[in-house]
């Protein structure tokens, strides 16, 4: 029974070659766009972080990321119950070289003590880690952001202040390593030496606190208990989980979230709307030989059964195809390193986009379908057109 | 035989609401046919020869009155069981031939077959008997444009009667035909009525066409003409 309704509406779905053909090509065309959108969207929102990510959070000053926060906050977050470790890091800025993008990279005033004990899937040559840590103008350096700049060990580093009113001379004594891509695009070095720069007034402030919990269910109370300290005080806290934060830089870009979510829903209606008017189409054609069938016996739910098979193979087609085009333009945009590292078209991805095929070939052909079973036989049999 | 009643309408009435006015298509018809019967159904366009094919088959009801057709009060059935019904008991024979553009000779035979339990190659036996019955063994794959008209009306009558029902309705079936072909489809459904016992209820405006029949009756706006009246003029 089954197998002769989607033998039908296979038949039919052939009727009309190229029109068949075109409707698959633009629902491939849309499932292919909203693929690699979804693979964005997930490359930004749901991507894995390491696993060391899930048990660490990220204080920062509750009115925005460009203020800072005193450093004996240290002291009491260390006493909250959970908090296994923390580390000050302060965003330097700065210019290496020039402003090319090209010779961007992060760089932190940090605990050079504490700093790989809290980012625990850093590695470092212990050799190298000590001579970091015993060095006052020693940096760490990331691999990747070694490799893509040749930074070499004992090389000078000079980075010229912006936010801090000093320049940086730095040489590179450690090179750290990450298994997880992109992580280590980074250079850390000591705090000390950026305090021992500062002016008097502008010493003792610290940007972030990275903190290392004693396991992932304390994160959600930790974060909780360490804002409520400073409730009341001058400089409030907000703390987040280290993934949490990660996206609020991604959301310093604008509202990517939403932005990414409306165009891949407009696509998705505009495709509903192309794939109903096809339906809409095709079944007004065959009004009569809608009549013939029922009048052979076929209930209106047989005939529509098969109008909604006829859709849903169309539009599945399409989804296939445009799903294999969005996962080729995916690894094609994770090797050309034009965009994120992380993206790839993975499969709860290709679920939702096959997912979005089906319905579109559902709903798309129900409302003519309904229209035309409903029609009483008579009327379909003299319809004409 | 006590129930050799085939068809039994009475106080048959159909009208149709058209804007403001009504169209008395059908009007207090009554309407026996015997098992066996081949009966031309002949009138004007407009008296309702079509309409009343259709309350038989239950593919539309009455506005008021009731049929029986083999014994069955056809009125009370739901939906499904008004399709399951026909779909065993009634043939139906298209002016325009219908068949499915898509499908070739035999699929659109077998579509009938697809709403009963009969495997896969029960199915493609019956569907070539019947194209056999209306000699057209050699044309199984051939679809429906490579095909004469006369030609696809009889893969329409081997598709309505591949379901082996007793009634066969057929409305003008052969108003699109040239008079060789008409002769054919006619020659076939004279042996299905005298060889096979199939009851015919046939709609024409051919007088030739009619004397196929063993009965002519006459439809004039809506009202069925009395057994025996003369053709009206
Ligand atoms: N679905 C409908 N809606 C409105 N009026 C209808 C409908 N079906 C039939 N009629 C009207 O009912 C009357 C009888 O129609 P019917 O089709 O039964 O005539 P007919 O005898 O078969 O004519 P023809 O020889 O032209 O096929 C006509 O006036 C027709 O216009
Ligand atoms: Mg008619």
């Amino acid at each position: 029974m089954f197998r002769d309704t989607l033998g039908l509406a296979l038949k039919n779905a052939l009727r009309n070659r190229r029109r068949t053909l075109l409707t698959v090509a633009s629902i491939s065309i849309s499932l292919f766009l909203l693929g690699v959108l979804l693979s964005v969207y997930q490359a930004f929102y749901h991507q894995e972080g390491p696993p060391e990510q899930a048990l660490r959070l990220v204080t920062r000053n509750r009115v925005s990321l460009t203020f800072s926060l005193p450093e004996y906050y240290e002291q009491q977050i260390r006493k909250v119950p959970g908090v296994r470790e923390l580390v000050p890091t302060s965003w330097f800025g700065g210019v290496y070289i020039d402003n090319r993008p090209e010779n961007f990279f992060p760089r932190f005033a940090t605990d050079p003590e504490r700093i790989f004990e809290v980012y625990k899937e850093f590695t470092v040559p212990p050799e190298q880690l000590q001579v970091f840590q015993s060095e006052r103008t020693a940096a760490a350096v990331g691999k990747t952001l070694a490799e893509r700049l040749s930074f070499k060990l004992g090389q000078r580093v000079t980075i010229k202040g912006d936010i801090y009113p000093m320049d940086l001379e730095l040489t590179i004594r450690a090179i750290f390593e990450s298994d997880v891509e992109n992580q280590d695009f980074a250079m850390y070095f000591h705090r000390k030496y950026l305090e021992e720069g500062l002016p008097q007034s502008r010493r003792g402030m610290v940007g972030t606190f990275g903190i290392l919990a004693d396991s992932a269910e304390a994160v959600p109370r930790i974060a909780k208990q360490i804002d409520d300290l400073y409730r009341n005080s001058e400089r409030q806290t907000k703390t987040e989980t280290e993934r949490a934060f990660q996206l609020s830089f991604v959301s310093m870009l604008g509202n990517v979230k939403v932005f990414l979510l409306s165009i891949c829903g407009a696509l998705v209606f505009t495709i509903l709307l192309v794939a109903a008017n096809t339906m809409g189409m095709s079944v007004r054609e065959r009004i009569t030989e809608i009549g013939v069938l029922r009048t052979l016996g076929f209930t209106s739910g047989r005939v529509l059964s098969m109008i909604v098979a006829e859709a849903v193979l169309i539009s599945l087609a399409g989804g296939l195809l445009g799903c294999g085009l969005a996962w080729g333009a995916s690894g094609f945009l994770r090797q050309s390193q034009l965009m994120l590292s992380g993206l790839s078209f993975s499969p709860p991805v290709f679920l939702i986009s096959l997912s979005i095929a089906l319905a579109i070939g559902i709903l798309s052909s129900l409302v003519p379908a309904l229209g035309a079973t409903r029609l009483p036989i008579t009327s379909a049999l003299r319809h004409t057109g | 035989m006590v129930n050799d009643l085939v068809v039994e309408a009475t106080d048959l009435h159909k009208e149709f609401q058209r804007d403001a006015f009504q169209v008395i298509a059908l009007q207090d018809v009554q309407l026996t046919i015997q098992r066996g019967e081949f009966v031309a159904f002949m009138g004007p366009s407009g008296s309702g020869k079509s309409t009343l094919l259709y309350l038989i088959a239950a593919i539309d009801r009455p506005t008021r009155g009731r049929v029986e057709v083999l014994g069955r009060d056809i009125l009370q059935l739901k939906e499904r069981a008004v399709a399951d019904w026909r779909n065993e008991n009634i043939g139906f024979i298209f002016q325009t031939f219908n068949l499915i553009p898509v499908l070739t000779a035999r699929e659109n035979v077998e579509l009938p077959l697809l709403l009963t339990h009969l495997s896969r190659q029960e199915r493609a036996e019956h569907a070539a008997t019947a194209l056999g019955l209306v000699g057209l063994s050699d044309r199984m794959d051939h679809y429906p444009r490579q095909l004469s008209g006369g030609q696809e009306q009889r893969v329409a009558i081997a598709r309505a009667i591949v379901s082996d029902p007793s009634i066969i309705l057929a409305d003008e079936p052969t108003g699109d035909l040239d008079a060789q072909s008409a002769q054919e489809i006619l020659t076939i459904l004279s042996r299905l009525n005298r060889d096979h016992g199939k009851t015919i209820l046939m709609v024409t405006h051919d007088p030739h066409a009619a004397r196929h029949a063993s009965k002519i009756r006459y439809l004039e706006k809506g009202q069925l003409l009395p057994e025996g009246s003369p053709q009206p003029e």
